[in-house]
């Protein structure tokens, strides 16, 4: 009994907000300032507060303390730049709030360069009603696109696995919030996927007693067996270009990868071993597919050249007796997976022009990484006594944990850019 | 003419707009993301009911298996022995074998772990003469564990096929 009251008052705390717990982010973060924006106090409040979190999350931004700055300037006209130069604050962000009527709200931000001692980027974001989160969203990845060069992730979703009573399959924005439901089943879940274009989600589904393939729309729930037979079926991938989708089927007897074309229903089969072949996964270019082999006798990952006649399996990873799920970086240049080093299951990396792997986390039971858009965060599973949480860690070295949910959450997906 | 000279004047704007600033101007509407909750029933429960006679002949038939093998050790083939004369005896029964592993590894491969195990019995028993077609193999990976646990003991239980 004394155990169970224990474990409600912690899963109360876990219940909070979001955790940073920036371990090591990059040695040189860009400094920013980001002044609550003029208007409406309490969207003004909200904004600051989530594009805070999400520039921290990156692992590349410090946000300036406001209470520590020499002025608070509203307005261009009030900046006084030598006061930002002198706390060593790279760039400034100011905004104002209007509300067009009671629910519509626009938002114009500016960026200043201190060290020019200029503004270099003006935008609006306006929304469609009660979306100020959205907003705070659109307005981190307009300023992190801006500083970085790169494109922000902080508008995009992440697609996951939980089971309280129910096992649900759920859509998030990228910091763990606005959740929603998108399936509820009694059934489990498993292997949630993202469609190219982030309208459609695939997924296994034990519903009708043995795994099976659906495809859902997201904003219209209908929902499809991508093939109607007596064999088990799991494992989706789509192709970059939406119009294949790679799975696992068990016709004869083994897991063997497949290509399926979602038009004509198309199968071409594309492994042939008497080992478990699964966990198919496309190249950035789809030219090529990974995979997870039992066939050297342990788990490791192999691809296969999809433009080759009759390519053989070309094994890529060596290194431990476990390495498996693993999926491409958007810029092709090497792959997450995961990894077995000694009893500890961790999140790893392997650049192709590298002929070792550096382990990213280092818990016991870490499992399904999945990359932003970006290639700059990947978001796993962990498991925190016996619970299921999610947590994320950046290339830079930034750790994070999303919020807790209720009950166990496991399979993070990462969406495309959404905006 | 007069549209062509508009667009020439537009262009000599854009031109001169880009190279005496480098400040970038946007504008975007956020999208409405919506989406549509759906429920799912399960057709799986009834099926249990379609086995119920198998079910009193091998309420205790369980194989266990070793982390990551498929193999079965020699207590198993005991216990795959009487099973094999429970269903000579019965011949109007099929029976189902669903496959498990424990939860250490990916859920995919884990899920072709617990098929994988589900067949070597299926396998055994068909070569010990019973008829494949009274026999349904299935796997549930590591989604449904016999034991709540992080330890040794608690995996032991979960790499297992049920027959029933």
């Amino acid at each position: 009994m004394k155990k169970i009251l224990i474990l409600l008052i912690f899963s109360n705390i876990l219940l909070s907000e979001l955790v940073l717990e920036i371990t090591q982010g990059t040695e040189d973060p860009y400094k920013v300032a980001v002044i609550p924006f003029n208007g409406d106090t309490s969207i003004s409040n909200t904004i600051n507060q989530i594009v805070t979190n999400n520039l921290k999350r990156t692992g590349e931004f410090k946000v300036f303390n406001n209470k520590k700055l020499l002025s608070q300037p509203q307005e261009e006209v009030e900046i006084i730049f030598n006061d930002f130069r002198i706390l060593d604050i790279d760039y400034l962000i100011l905004g104002s709030i209007s509300n067009s009527d009671k629910f519509n709200t626009s938002v114009e931000y500016q960026v200043y360069d201190i060290k020019k001692g200029s503004k270099i980027r003006t935008s609006t974001v306006f929304g469609i009603p009660n979306k100020d989160r959205q907003l705070a969203h659109y307005i981190s990845d307009g300023i992190y696109e801006e500083i970085t060069g790169i494109k922000g992730i902080a508008s995009t979703k992440i697609l996951y696995v939980t089971e309280n009573k129910n096992f649900n399959l759920v859509i998030a924005d990228a910091d763990g919030k606005n959740e929603q439901v998108l399936l509820e089943s009694p059934e489990p879940i498993i292997s949630p996927a993202w469609s190219p274009d982030s309208k459609k989600v695939a997924y296994v589904s034990f519903e009708t007693g043995i795994a099976k393939v659906f495809i859902q729309d997201i904003a219209t729930g209908e929902r499809e067996v991508v093939i109607e037979n007596k064999f088990q079926i799991s494992a989706p991938s789509w192709s970059p270009d939406g119009k294949f989708l790679s799975i696992t089927m068990y016709q004869d007897g083994n897991a063997e990868i497949y290509i399926l074309n979602l038009k004509n229903k198309n199968l071409t089969r594309l492994t042939n071993h008497y080992g478990i072949d699964t966990e198919s996964t496309w190249s950035p270019k789809g030219s090529k597919i990974m995979f997870t082999s039992g066939r050297s006798g342990a788990p490791q990952l192999y691809e296969i050249n999809l433009r080759r006649f009759n390519a053989r399996p070309k094994r890529l990873t060596f290194e431990g007796n476990y390495n498996a799920k693993g999926s491409y970086l958007p810029n092709n240049q090497g792959i997450i997976f995961v990894h077995r080093e000694n009893t500890k299951f961790q999140i790893a990396l392997k650049y192709f022009d590298e002929n070792f792997v550096r382990p990213l986390t280092e818990s016991q039971m870490d499992e399904s990484p999945s990359i932003s858009p970006n290639g700059n965060v990947i978001v796993y599973a962990i498991k925190d006594n016996g619970m299921g949480l999610l947590s994320g860690v950046t290339l830079s070295g930034a750790k994070f944990r999303l919020p807790a949910k209720e009950g166990a959450v496991r399979e993070p997906v990462w969406s495309g850019f959404l905006r | 003419m007069y549209f062509l000279k508009n667009k020439f004047n537009f262009l000599i704007l854009v031109i001169f707009l880009s190279s005496c600033s480098t400040m970038n101007v946007t504008q975007e509407q956020v999208s409405s993301g919506k989406v549509k909750t759906v429920k799912a029933t399960s057709s799986a429960a009834s099926e249990s009911f379609i086995n119920y006679d198998s079910r009193a002949v091998f309420a205790n038939a369980t194989i266990y298996f070793e982390f990551d093998k498929s193999n079965l050790t020699s207590k198993s083939i005991q216990i795959l022995k009487s099973a094999v004369n429970a269903l000579d005896e019965n011949d109007s029964i099929s029976i189902t074998l669903s496959g498990h592993a424990d939860e250490r590894g990916t859920r995919e491969y884990n899920l072709a772990l617990g098929q994988r195990r589900a067949e070597t019995v299926s396998d055994y028993l068909v070569l010990n003469g019973i008829n494949k077609s009274r026999i349904t193999v299935k796997s549930y990976g590591e989604e449904k564990p016999a034991v709540l646990g992080q330890d040794e003991s608690s995996y032991a239980k979960n790499r297992r096929v049920e027959i029933n």
